[in-house]
């Protein structure tokens, strides 16, 4: 969050997809005086939200995207959502016609402890940031640093600027973050 | 709107507006404008009353009013109780009273029956001075600009400075979205729900068969009867089907599926009525010629089919674009007559406006009349909207 903080340029007009309960919209309302919108599905996250006095949209957020013009947002965040969406590459898209800037976050799971957990236990993932039995788990897509910067490279997208977390999600990683970072951040733009 | 969609069964006690959430007993009152109104047709009439209701109390700084606004047949008591013995409250009692989403122990709450209705303010039903008749079909054309701006003269009146909130379902969100509009710098927030900016051609036709309904009655007589007299037949019958689009299917089949009268027969070669959702229809059409002038139900629905804040503009966005207003616009998702994507069309737009806007939806089966719904969740949502407060709590893990 802090990172993302650091990133956002004040007085910006944010797209939040996957909002929440707004944690990060409040953040950046109040740290960088930005105006933010939020996307949500759920009913409950929307009125939290609301309750904090933050724009919020409870819908799907690809419908929401093709209902403004490009460039209309200067920043929109994804951040760790990315491996919830249905269609990964069409929302990160839609986004950099939408933004100017899409900063996209997310849990690495080619961490080591992940690839350990995997391998002795040969049981789905189940730490701090993973927590739930496969059975309680939502459908979800987990990516690896590796497999987002070949998505980007693909693409054609251009990283403007990469952030790789150690375990501890706090200290940078300077070295093999497909291996030792367990959080990655990029800024993406268009080619 | 329906009239007994939310109604309690019959009180068994007469305490009900004794309970400590309820505004208890409320007295209507009456506002007349001295001066002369100009229609946005261009036609006037020498002043014009409105009836009203307030609840709680306006503050020192006269900041804290929420101005209601009422749906098609709705009406300015859309709270408390009118006497001991009332048998049914108004009409968003279950939001509106001390402690509830909508609190007047905070707020001062405002309800105007609209200009061109029939129940107390001045339209097609009220004396024509110049005549000494009812105006009938004479009297100049409605449109929802009209009846906000005759209820931003009685919100005048009363000393408001600005409005905390307006609000309201159906037209009442037409009546919201326009004083947003029309009066920027008033209106500080608005909740619009289960409406739309403008109606689609199935809503229109709608409209359009309950007029000729009313209007092919002989007794219409080109809108000239007697008060109690007039087309009863068109009225109940545009009423019977106006209702029908203010259900769901989903919802009708809940509440009757095809249950049959008691006093049906097993098998019955007749047409009088045996399912009980023709009973059911048949009360809604006759309770409501009782209390609605058919004259002001052809106005009315012909303000709502002429609503359209786009065209007057040139597009949504730029009709948003003086607006002020915090929005918070509320779809659900049995709604069929102004259905979520409607709902979802006043958000974004507001949206591509700049302005601050939240859309969300609730999932029901009751249709249009979902607004009306005793849901915590729907509770949470406005009185989160109303009473907000700025104080952010922080969770820095990411």
């Amino acid at each position: 969050m802090q990172v993302i903080g650091e990133w956002v340029e004040p007085q910006s007009r944010v797209l939040d997809l996957g909002c929440g309960r707004g944690e990060l919209m409040a953040y950046l309302v109040q740290a960088k005086q930005v105006s933010a919108t939020g996307v949500d599905l759920d009913f409950g996250r929307i009125s939290a939200c609301v309750s904090r006095g933050l724009s919020a949209y409870q819908g799907d957020m690809t419908e929401f995207m093709r209902a403004f013009p490009d460039r209309h947002f200067d920043r929109i965040i994804c951040s760790r959502t990315v491996h919830e969406l249905n269609d990964p590459a069409g929302v990160i898209l839609e986004a950099l016609r939408v933004g100017i800037t899409v900063t996209v976050g997310f849990v690495n799971h080619g961490f080591w402890k992940n690839r350990v957990d995997a391998l002795l236990r040969g049981r789905k993932v189940r730490n701090a940031v993973y927590t739930t039995e496969w059975h309680e788990s939502r459908p979800a897509n987990p990516l690896s640093i590796a497999d987002f910067e070949d998505f980007c490279r693909v693409k054609s997208i251009r990283v403007a600027r990469r952030v790789h977390l150690l375990g501890d999600w706090r200290r940078p990683c300077r070295m093999m973050p497909n291996l030792l970072a367990g959080y990655a951040l990029y800024d993406l733009a268009r080619p | 709107m329906s009239d007994d969609v939310q109604a309690p069964p019959a009180p068994t006690t007469h305490a009900r507006h004794l309970a400590a959430d309820d505004v208890g007993i409320v007295q209507p009152r009456d506002y007349t404008h001295p001066g002369t109104f100009t229609f946005k047709s261009g036609q006037t009439i020498q002043g014009f009353t409105l009836r009203y209701e307030t609840y709680g109390s306006l503050n020192a700084t006269r900041d804290n009013a929420i101005l209601v606004c009422h749906a098609l047949s709705g009406d300015h008591h859309c709270a408390g109780w009118h006497s001991d013995n009332d048998t049914k409250p108004g009409w968003w009692n279950n939001l509106i009273g001390p402690g509830k989403a909508v609190d007047t122990s905070r707020f001062f709450v405002i309800c105007a029956n609209v200009l061109g209705g029939c129940q107390g303010s001045t339209g097609p039903s009220s004396i024509d001075p110049a005549t000494g008749q009812p105006y009938g079909i004479r009297f100049p054309f409605v449109t929802i600009r009209d009846m906000v701006h005759a209820q931003k003269l009685l919100l005048d009146h009363l000393g408001i400075d600005e409005l905390h909130a307006v609000m309201g379902g159906s037209m009442g969100g037409m009546t919201a979205m326009l004083f947003a509009i029309d009066y920027p710098q008033f209106t500080k927030r608005q909740i619009i729900m289960a409406s739309t900016a403008n109606e689609s051609a199935q809503a229109i036709a709608f409209n359009e068969v309950g007029r000729q309904a009313i209007m092919q009655d002989p007794a219409w007589g080109d809108g000239d009867y007697a008060r109690e007299g007039g087309p009863r037949v068109g009225l109940a019958i545009a009423r019977m089907m106006a209702h029908i689009t203010y259900l769901s299917d989903a919802g009708m089949d809940r509440k009757f599926g095809r249950r049959k009268r008691e006093s049906a027969g097993g098998e019955s070669y007749t047409f009088d009525a045996q399912f009980e959702v023709e009973s059911y229809l048949k009360h809604q059409g006759q309770s409501f010629i009782n209390r609605f002038d058919a004259n002001s139900y052809l106005y009315i629905t012909r303000a709502i089919d002429q609503f359209d804040p786009a065209r007057a503009h040139g597009s949504l966005e730029q009709a948003f674009a003086p607006v002020q207003a915090e929005s918070l616009v509320i779809g659900f998702t049995s709604d069929w007559l102004f259905p979520p994507e409607q709902n979802r069309a006043i958000a974004l737009a507001l949206l591509r406006a700049d302005k601050r806007a939240s859309y969300a939806e609730l999932s029901t089966d009751l249709g249009h009349d979902s607004f009306l719904l005793e849901s915590a969740d729907l509770y949470a949502l406005v009185r989160g909207f109303l009473e907000r407060t700025d104080v952010y709590h922080f969770d820095f893990t990411i």
